[in-house]
């Protein structure tokens, strides 16, 4: 660890220190809530491109994903995240899955294993993204599967943080657990700011492409 | 769904079976994929109404990780679930102090290896029955890249007893270890504010420690959600404590009143470097508001290659903007005056050569910076700040060249006959020469903006540290050099004239400005004796100047004149070893009870006193301690101050001495030279009637003072 710092008070000297001053660059940095989402541009598994930017005027779910994570796991075993992906497309809103994790990494898929995946767990994302060089997780400073966020019809992210209340594996807990991505959806849908707007995810950790941290 | 079976890793199948564990019969040993979990007790027997300690045990697989109580990014701590007979408490898991792993940029705190989770145990008075069953539930979420959640189910049943008995030594040597390790309570008082970005800036108010026996600083904090976790943390160490810019964490939620979470940190000693942990709560100071752009040191290390040498190459620039420069470019100005109606191919040449000149320079440093790290291991910048006697040649600095700009006399005379013989020499040599002085000139006074572009560049493999000081050095020579190269901007220059010389005499005042501003800066880490020593210091600087530019008279009178100078001119610099030592003094002068030396209980050490208890057959302890030895406080709390090393003094009669090495007293420095030390902290017991004192380990526990008082209090009976 470097010990190098500069108080405060040698900074004042003059504007040169500000030029010196580089930008934070950190390896995971979450945007912030109520500024406008971060844009992306992603392949889905049936070939489709999809630009956040096209979808103003839908509310639109991410949902970072994993099949092998056991958290991902929980959620689906007991048709948690189906019935939420349904109830959100009833509604209108966009879901959209993101399987981030790094080629070669657990949770990486291909768009014939993602179909697949869909089609033996029942899913109904909207679309499962093929992300394979982390890059909408890097966007959003996804650090776990599955992290979620909420983008409001005018594209300002509303909602980042975990499924639901309680981290823990096991699915006889979803039903005790308060589902912040369900009641954060409805606030939206009924135009009223999401109480509880940024919570803590909990889940397998994401992993980015190796060469990039 | 088979084929998708088929597709899962062997571990997460044997997941799938974890609930099997749980129809296993309970034992205090539970062996996972990852982990191998087990539930002891600190006592053999229990006693009811004593409060016992017992630990889960993890060994947990090389390259693995458990979680701490705030995993950090992700991840989750382990949990234990009791259940146990009515009116037994179990109290909550107390953590060992965590580790910093980065899972491919995503921050964790948690353990490897193998370690102890201790929760205390309380019987009631009333506990009936022979046996005490304790039952435990343990999840917990182990990672590598991949994540496995994990469970366990334990029982341990002890015999109840009228005494409790310690359990086997190498179960007890495990608690006893693990206690040990434990963060202690915070001996200082600390305070966070928030910037203006919302980023928070924790101050752990340890006054008088020094910078450079302190490294590795890191604040775990407590829970999700306030700050964030972070792979690196740039902390300070000022006169006024510890300093620790942090990152505003994920949650929406106002900043807490209090900021709870754990502080590390490596302290050099003489013997070696102890690792310290301390639990800090940090209360919300509304009117300290930290500037952000402390954190521009923190986020130096994260800069990309490209940014670097673009803001050195900024940097570089902006060194032309700096009055020290002035005087050089003045002369340059000058030259370029006279070479004006010249060919445009030597104009061209001379501006290469002056780049050159700078080039080579910078190349020069950038050489010496890369030995120094190749011989020292790690070149650390923050000191220099930090200590007061750089403060204080830098404000004679400032003042000098003030005096310069504002003609009391000419730079390149006689104190710099070398370097402007080579630069009056003209032609391509002279250029190249000019270049160097321009380097050497700017270099001192641009030190603080320097060390911002040199903190990334020391923290680089050797190539980027060169490319980046070269940059900087291109930067200070692109004006130069585009005026060299451009026929339109040469007509755009002034032309020289008696504006020079006033503009030159304007520019003293920001220098004058800056040496004001050193000072106060001085005073922050000496106290106002500083002001004193520094003014004082300054006067007898521009004396010397004075002396040395009166007429020559006899060659009697010169060399009488230039000794007064030289005395007055040692005198100044001589200010900075009385300096030296103040902040220290500074911080035990102003008499803090939590940063001084404390003598409650103690005499204080003279050898005389040593002597002569001990000559009288009596048990005598010296404590040699410094108000800035952080493992001397950590021993004094953990051992030396505890109710039972304090009852086992008093009865076994010792004579407590301490010596306050603070200010690197003479006669303690002496003794600890004839015991072979260099420094503090050093503990040395007498027992009665030996003719040497046993010299105790640097980290002092209860049990080696209480084992050492009662080997004499055998010895008597």
């Amino acid at each position: 660890m470097s010990n190098f710092s500069v108080p405060r008070r040698s900074l004042m000297l003059g504007s040169a220190a500000l030029a010196l001053a580089p930008a934070a660059a950190f390896a995971t940095t979450s945007p912030d809530l109520g500024k406008p989402a971060p844009l992306f541009t992603a392949v889905d598994s049936n070939g489709k491109s999809w630009s956040l930017a096209d979808l103003k005027g839908k509310v639109v779910v991410i949902e970072t994903t994993n099949h092998d994570c056991p958290y991902v796991r929980k959620h689906y075993n007991a048709k948690n995240m189906q019935t939420q992906q349904r109830e959100a497309a009833a509604k209108g809103v966009i879901w959209l899955t993101t399987a981030s994790n790094a080629a070669g990494e657990q949770g990486a898929v291909t768009p014939a294993q993602a179909n697949e995946l869909t089609k033996s767990r029942d899913a109904a994302p909207a679309a499962v993204l093929i992300d394979p060089q982390s890059k909408i997780a890097r966007a959003y400073g996804a650090t776990v599967t599955p992290h979620m966020y909420i983008i409001d019809a005018k594209g300002v992210l509303v909602y980042k943080g975990g499924i639901d209340s309680i981290p823990s594996s096991n699915p006889n807990d979803i039903p005790k657990a308060k589902q912040y991505v369900r009641v954060a959806l409805d606030e939206v849908l009924a135009g009223k700011p999401v109480m509880e707007a940024s919570t803590q995810a909990y889940g397998c950790t994401m992993k980015y492409p190796r060469t990039s941290t | 769904m088979l084929r998708f079976l088929a597709l899962l890793p062997v571990a997460l199948v044997l997941v799938l079976a974890g609930p099997a564990f749980a129809q296993l019969p309970a034992s205090s040993v539970v062996q996972t994929d990852n982990v191998r979990a087990e539930l002891l007790s600190d006592v053999a027997a229990a006693k009811p109404g004593e409060p016992f300690w017992v630990g889960l045990r993890q060994t947990i697989r090389p390259k693995w990780h458990t979680y701490w109580k705030n995993p950090g990014e992700s991840g989750l701590p382990t949990e234990i679930t009791w259940t146990l007979p009515a009116g037994v408490t179990a109290g909550p898991i107390v953590w060992p102090v965590p580790n910093v792993f980065d899972i491919g940029g995503v921050i964790n705190y948690g353990f490897k290896d193998d370690i102890l989770l201790l929760v205390r145990i309380t019987p009631p008075a009333n506990l009936a029955g022979s046996t005490l069953r304790l039952a435990a539930e343990a999840n917990w979420l182990v990672c590598e890249d991949i994540c496995i959640p994990e469970e366990g189910k334990f029982e341990l049943t002890l015999p109840l007893a009228a005494a409790a008995t310690p359990s086997d030594p190498k179960t007890r040597a495990l608690f006893e270890s693990a206690r040990r390790s434990m963060p202690m309570e915070s001996p200082w008082p600390a305070r966070y504010g928030v910037s203006k970005s919302g980023d928070p800036t924790l101050v752990v108010e340890a006054k008088g420690l020094k910078a450079d026996t302190i490294r590795d600083v890191y604040f775990f904090p407590a829970e999700w959600g306030p700050v964030a976790a972070m792979a690196k943390q740039t902390a300070s160490v000022t006169a006024e404590g510890i300093r620790i810019p942090l990152k505003k964490g994920d949650a929406k939620a106002a900043m807490p009143a209090m900021l709870a979470g754990t502080l590390v940190l490596t302290e050099k000693t003489a013997d070696g470097t102890l690792k310290q942990a301390f639990d800090v709560s940090a209360r919300l100071d509304p009117t300290f508001a930290p500037q952000a752009m402390t954190l521009a040191a923190a986020d130096a290390e994260q800069l990309t290659l490209v940014q670097a040498l673009l803001f050195a190459l900024l940097g570089g620039l902006i060194l032309n903007l700096m009055p020290c420069v002035f005087p050089v470019l003045a002369m340059k100005a000058a030259a370029f005056a006279r070479l004006a109606g010249h060919e445009r191919s030597e104009m061209r040449r001379d501006g290469l050569a002056y780049t050159a000149g700078v080039l080579v320079s910078f190349a020069a440093m950038a050489a010496v910076v890369v030995a120094i790290r190749a011989s020292v291991g790690e070149v650390t910048w923050g000191f220099q700040f930090q200590s007061p006697v750089f403060s204080l040649l830098i404000a004679y600095l400032f003042f000098v060249v003030g005096l310069n700009l504002s003609g009391a006399f000419e730079v390149g005379g006689r104190l710099a006959g070398v370097g402007q013989g080579l630069v009056a020499r003209g032609g391509m040599t002279g250029s190249f020469f000019t270049g160097v002085l321009a380097v050497i000139v700017a270099t001192p006074c641009t030190a603080p903006f320097m060390a911002a572009a040199l903190g990334f560049a020391l923290s680089q493999p050797a190539p980027v540290t060169v490319a980046v000081l070269l940059a900087m050095g291109l930067g200070l020579a692109l004006p130069y050099l585009a005026l060299s190269m451009t026929p339109v901007l040469q007509r755009l220059m002034p032309r020289p004239g008696p504006w020079m010389d006033r503009l030159r005499q304007f520019l003293a005042f920001p220098m004058y400005a800056s040496a004001v501003w050193m000072i106060w800066v001085l005073t922050q880490q000496t106290g106002s004796d500083g002001v004193l020593y520094a003014l004082g210091g300054m006067i007898l600087i521009a004396f010397a100047i004075w002396l040395l530019r009166l007429g020559s008279g006899s060659s009697l009178a010169t060399w009488a004149r230039r000794g007064v100078a030289a005395v007055a001119v040692l005198l100044a610099f001589a200010v900075a070893l009385k300096i030296e030592d103040s902040p220290a003094t500074a911080a035990s002068a102003s008499g803090s009870p939590v940063s001084g030396v404390n003598f409650d209980g103690w005499e204080r050490f003279s050898r005389d006193r040593m002597t002569a208890a001990h000559a009288a057959g009596k048990p005598v302890f010296v404590d040699f301690t410094a108000a800035w030895c952080i493992t001397c406080l950590v021993n004094e709390r953990v051992a030396l101050e505890t109710p039972a090393a304090k009852k086992a003094f008093e009865q076994a009669g010792v004579v407590k001495l301490k010596g306050d090495w603070t200010n690197r007293d003479a006669e303690i420095t002496a003794v600890l030279k004839e015991l072979g030390r260099a420094g503090v902290p050093l503990y040395l017991f007498w027992a009665p009637g030996t003719d040497q004192p046993k010299i105790l380990p640097q980290v002092l526990t209860e049990a080696t003072i209480l084992s050492e008082l009662s080997s004499i209090q055998q010895a008597k009976r």
